[in-house]
C-alpha cells in the first residue's frame, strides 16, 4: 500500500477557536518503507496517523491510498480499506474482559460477516484458534492464550495488541508511540519484536525516542506545529534538526 | 433576596399542591373513617388459610411470577433492540460515526430513544388497561404491558451503559475495519455485560411488583384476586394474598441478590453499579436447561396460548384504530385541567410526605449509626433499629395500589387517599435507600471525627451527610419522577387524578379521549424529566448513569 498526500490541513473546532492541527502537509509514503515520525507533544503526529487509517477526513488537501482517494470513500469501501491498514496504539487498546486469544481474533474481524463475528468470539473454529495461537506464539505469549488481558501486564499486553495485528495480516501498520508506557528494557525487545513483525509491510512509526528512531528507521519526518519541518534519511538528521524540532518556544 | 423570593415561590406552589391534593388530615380522625380501619383491620385477622382458598393463592402467586419472567424476558429483547439503537456512540457522534451525522441511521437512533422514552413515560398500568381492551382479561395483556413499559425503561438504561464503557477498544476495531455493529459485539457488549445483567434482574425485581399490581385493571394474578376479596369485603384471603405477594418479593429479591454476587447495590454516587460490575460466568448446561423449561413454563403460564384464537389479532387492530383521532376538542381538553392538576399535586405532596416519614425512619435504620459499640443503652439501639427496618420492609412491600385501597377506608375516596398511599409507600423505598447510603459512606471519615470524640449522631451530620447528600438528592428526585407516574395511575384504584379520567374513558369505550390522555400523561412525564435534569447538576465525579440509578429507586 501506498500512501499520496498533497498540501493536506486539519482544523478541529474548539472551545477558544478553531485549532490547526495539520498545516500543508505533503507526504509520499512507499510500498513497503519504515518511517519514524519525530516530533513534540501536539505537533499533529496522532492526527496525521488518524488521516493514514482514514479513521478522521483532511479539512484541505488530498490523500490518496493506493491511488485511490480516500475521503471519497464510504461504508463499506472505507472498512474494506481500513481492514489492509494494521494500528497499534500507545495504550494497548484490548477488550478487558476478553482473553488474549480472543483478542487476537478481533483483528480479523472487519473480515467477517456480522453472525460469523459472533460465532468466533463464542465458538472459533480450530482455524482461528490456530491463527490465533500461532500470532500468539510469534509474540511469545502462547502460554497466555486463554489468560484475561486485564490480567496481563502492560508489557504483555502490548504484546496481544501486537498479535491483533498479526491475525489483521495487513499491508499497512501504523504505530501511535507502541512503547511510550512501557519500561526501557521492554522497549528495545518490543521494537524488535514490531520490526520482525512489519517485515514486508509498510511501516509508519510514531515516536518520541530519537535514539530507537534513528537508529531502526531509514526515513525520518520530522514535524511541528502541524507541518513538516524535515523528511530526511536518518543519517541526515543532524542534532540541529533535532534541535529545531523539539527545541524553543513552540 | 433571591433565596427568599426562590423560597416562597416553592412554599406557595407547596400550598397550592397541597390544595389541590386536597389534603384534609382531619378526615383521619373522622369517627366514621376510623370505625372502618378499625373493622378492616379486625377483618384482616385471621387469615384465611383454608385449603381451598390457599391453592388460590398459590396459583395467583406463580402466574404472577410467570408474566414477570415472560414480561421480563420480552423487555429484554426489546429492549435491547432499542439500547443498541439507541447507543449514540455507534450511530450518532464520535469517531465510528464516520462524518455521517445527520444520516438516516442517525435518524433511527433518535427515533429509538424516543421510542424509549414514551414506552417508559407511559405507566405499566395504563398500557395494562389498553392491552385489557385489545386482548380481552387474563395474564396476557398485563404481560405485554410490563415488556412493552420495561423495554423503555431498560432500553434506555442498556444504551447509556454502553455509551459508557472505554473507548479505547471500541476506536481500535473501529481502526481495523469492523462495523458499528461488529465493534459492538467485540468491543461494546464484552465490557458491558457484566453491568447489562445487574440492572436487568434490578428490572426483574421491580416486574414482579408490577405484575402483583396490573391485576387491578382485569390482568390476572395477585392483584386481581386482592381486588376481588376486597369487593367481597372477605378481608381474611386479602392477608393471606398480600403476605403470599410479600414472601414471593422477598424470594425473587433473595435470587436475584445471589446473582448478581458481589455486585454493590448504593455504592456512593452509585459508582460501584458501573466500576465493580458483575461478572458474567459461563453457564453451566444443566442450567441451561433449566432456564428454557422455566420460560417456556412461564410464556405459557402468562396467556400466550390466547394469541392463538382467530378473532384476537382483527379485535386488536379494531382497537387501535379507535384510538385515532385522539379527541382535542376545547371541552374535553378543558375538563383535563383539574385532572391535570390533582395529578401533580398528589406527586407533590405525597413525595414530600415519603420525604419526611423516610428520612425520619432513615437515621435509626443506620446501622453504623445504632451499632456504636461505645455508647448507651444499646440493646434499645438495637430494638430500635429492628423496629424501623421492619417498618421501613412493610411500607415498601405493599404496592401504592394496594395502599390506596386500605388509605380510602381511612380516608374515603379521592386524592388525599392517593396522597397517603404514595406517602407511605415512598417512605418506605426512600428510607432503605437513605439509610443504606448512609451505611456506606459512613467510614473513612466518620472514624476521625470518632477518634475526637464525637458521637453517632453527630458523625452522621459532620462526615456522612456531606459525602451522601447527592446520592440522596438524586434517589429523591427520581422517587418523585416514578412517583408521578404512579400518581396518574393511583385514580385507577380511587385516588383520584388522571387515572380516574383514562379509567373512565376506557370503561366507556371513549377511546379517542383514553388516546388524549395517555398523550398528556406522556407529556406531562416528559416535562417532568426535563425540568429533572435541569435541576440535577453535572455529577463530578464518575457514577453509574442516571437512568440506572433510576432503576435502583424504582426496585427499592
Amino acid at each position: 500500500m501506498s500512501f499520496e498526500l498533497q498540501r493536506v490541513g486539519l482544523v478541529y473546532p474548539s472551545r477558544t477557536g478553531r485549532v490547526q492541527a495539520l498545516h500543508d502537509v505533503s507526504l509520499h509514503i512507499r510500498r513497503g518503507e519504515r518511517i519514524a515520525i519525530l516530533g513534540a507533544s501536539g505537533a499533529g503526529k496522532s492526527t496525521l496517523l488518524r488521516i493514514l487509517n482514514a479513521t478522521l477526513r483532511p479539512s484541505a488537501g488530498t490523500v490518496h491510498i493506493d491511488g485511490r482517494d480516500s475521503s471519497g470513500l464510504r461504508g463499506g469501501d472505507l472498512r474494506r480499506l481500513r481492514r489492509g491498514i494494521g494500528t497499534v496504539f500507545q495504550n494497548p487498546s484490548l477488550v478487558p474482559p476478553l482473553t488474549a486469544l480472543q483478542n487476537a481474533l478481533c483483528g480479523r474481524i472487519a473480515s467477517w460477516s456480522l453472525a460469523r463475528s459472533v460465532r468466533a468470539l463464542v465458538a472459533p473454529s480450530d482455524d482461528e484458534v490456530g491463527a490465533a495461537l500461532s500470532a500468539l506464539a510469534t509474540v511469545g505469549l502462547a502460554d497466555r492464550a486463554a489468560a484475561r488481558v486485564d490480567e496481563l501486564s502492560g508489557g504483555q499486553q502490548q504484546r496481544v495488541a501486537l498479535a491483533r495485528v498479526l491475525v489483521q495480516d495487513p499491508q499497512v501498520v501504523l504505530a501511535d508511540e507502541p512503547f511510550a508506557s512501557l519500561d526501557p528494557g521492554l522497549t528495545a525487545q518490543l521494537a524488535d519484536l514490531l520490526l520482525r513483525i512489519c517485515e514486508g509491510r509498510t511501516l509508519v512509526a510514531l515516536l518520541h525516542d530519537v535514539a530507537l528512531a534513528l537508529e531502526r528507521f531509514p526515513r525520518i519526518v520530522g514535524l511541528r506545529g502541524g507541518k513538516v519541518l524535515f523528511d530526511l534519511p536518518a543519517s541526515e538528521v543532524t542534532s540541529v534538526r533535532l534541535d529545531e524540532l523539539y527545541g524553543g518556544a513552540g | 433576596m433571591k433565596r427568599v423570593a426562590l423560597g416562597g415561590a416553592v412554599g406557595a406552589a407547596f400550598i397550592l399542591c397541597w390544595v389541590g391534593a386536597g389534603v384534609a388530615p382531619s378526615s383521619l380522625l373522622d369517627p366514621a373513617n376510623l370505625r372502618a380501619v378499625g373493622a378492616f383491620v379486625r377483618g384482616l385477622f385471621p387469615p384465611d388459610l383454608s385449603p381451598g382458598f390457599l391453592g388460590v393463592a398459590a396459583a395467583a402467586t406463580v402466574r404472577t411470577l410467570a408474566i414477570s419472567i415472560a414480561g421480563t424476558a420480552l423487555s429484554v429483547i426489546l429492549g435491547l433492540c432499542l439500547g443498541v439503537l439507541a447507543t449514540a456512540s455507534l450511530w450518532r457522534r464520535g469517531p465510528l460515526v464516520d462524518g455521517r451525522e445527520g444520516g438516516p441511521l442517525a435518524l433511527l437512533s433518535l427515533a429509538a430513544r424516543g421510542i424509549a422514552r414514551f414506552l417508559r413515560a407511559v405507566p405499566d398500568l395504563v398500557w395494562a388497561l389498553l392491552f385489557v381492551v385489545a386482548f380481552g382479561l387474563g395474564p396476557l395483556p398485563g404481560t405485554l404491558a410490563l415488556a412493552v413499559s420495561y423495554a423503555g425503561v431498560l432500553g434506555r438504561v442498556y444504551a447509556d451503559l454502553f455509551e459508557a464503557v472505554p473507548e479505547a477498544p471500541v476506536v481500535a476495531l473501529h481502526a481495523a475495519g469492523a462495523s458499528p455493529l461488529q465493534v459492538f459485539v467485540a468491543a461494546i457488549w464484552p465490557q458491558a455485560a457484566g453491568s447489562v445483567a445487574a440492572y436487568t434482574l434490578y428490572s426483574f425485581e421491580c416486574c414482579v411488583r408490577s405484575a402483583a399490581v396490573l391485576g387491578f385493571v382485569g390482568a390476572g394474578g395477585i392483584g386481581a384476586e386482592i381486588t376481588l376479596s376486597m369487593r367481597l369485603f372477605e378481608y381474611g384471603q386479602v392477608t393471606t394474598l398480600l403476605g403470599a405477594f410479600v414472601v414471593l418479593v422477598l424470594c425473587v429479591d433473595g435470587v436475584s441478590r445471589a446473582l448478581r454476587g458481589r455486585f454493590r447495590r448504593n455504592a456512593v454516587h452509585g459508582s460501584g453499579l458501573l466500576q465493580a460490575p458483575l461478572e458474567l460466568r459461563p453457564m453451566r448446561r444443566g442450567f441451561r436447561f433449566l432456564w428454557v423449561i422455566v420460560a417456556v413454563v412461564a410464556f405459557a403460564e402468562a396467556g400466550f396460548g390466547s394469541l392463538l384464537a382467530p378473532d384476537v389479532l382483527p379485535h386488536v387492530a379494531r382497537f387501535a384504530a379507535q384510538l385515532f383521532p385522539p379527541d382535542l376538542s376545547p371541552p374535553f381538553l378543558a375538563s383535563i385541567l383539574t385532572p391535570l392538576w390533582q395529578t401533580v399535586a398528589i406527586s407533590v405532596v405525597g413525595t414530600v410526605l415519603g420525604v419526611v416519614l423516610g428520612a425520619i425512619l432513615a437515621v435509626p435504620a443506620t446501622a453504623s449509626v445504632m451499632f456504636d459499640p461505645e455508647a448507651r443503652l444499646r440493646r434499645l439501639r438495637a430494638l430500635a433499629y429492628g423496629v424501623a427496618r421492619a417498618t421501613l420492609a412493610v411500607l415498601r412491600s405493599i404496592p401504592e395500589l394496594v395502599w390506596v385501597l386500605l388509605c380510602i377506608l381511612a380516608v374515603g375516596l379521592g386524592p388525599f387517599a392517593g396522597v397517603l398511599a404514595l406517602g407511605l409507600h415512598t417512605a418506605g423505598v426512600l428510607g432503605k435507600l437513605y439509610a443504606e447510603t448512609l451505611e456506606e459512606v459512613s467510614t473513612g471519615a466518620p472514624e476521625e471525627l470518632r477518634a475526637i470524640g464525637a458521637p453517632a449522631l453527630q458523625r452522621l451530620v459532620w462526615a456522612a451527610w456531606p459525602q451522601a447528600r447527592e446520592t440522596l438528592a438524586s434517589y429523591t428526585l427520581l422517587r418523585w419522577e416514578n412517583n408521578l407516574r404512579v400518581s396518574t395511575v393511583v385514580g385507577l384504584a380511587g385516588g383520584g387524578g388522571l387515572g380516574l379520567a383514562l379509567y373512565n374513558a376506557v370503561q366507556l369505550g371513549f377511546y379517542d379521549r383514553a388516546a388524549t390522555l395517555v398523550a398528556v400523561v406522556f407529556v406531562l412525564v416528559s416535562v417532568t424529566d426535563a425540568l429533572a435534569d435541569r435541576l440535577r447538576r453535572k455529577p463530578a465525579v464518575q457514577r453509574a448513569p442516571e437512568s440506572g440509578l433510576a432503576l435502583v429507586a424504582e426496585a427499592g
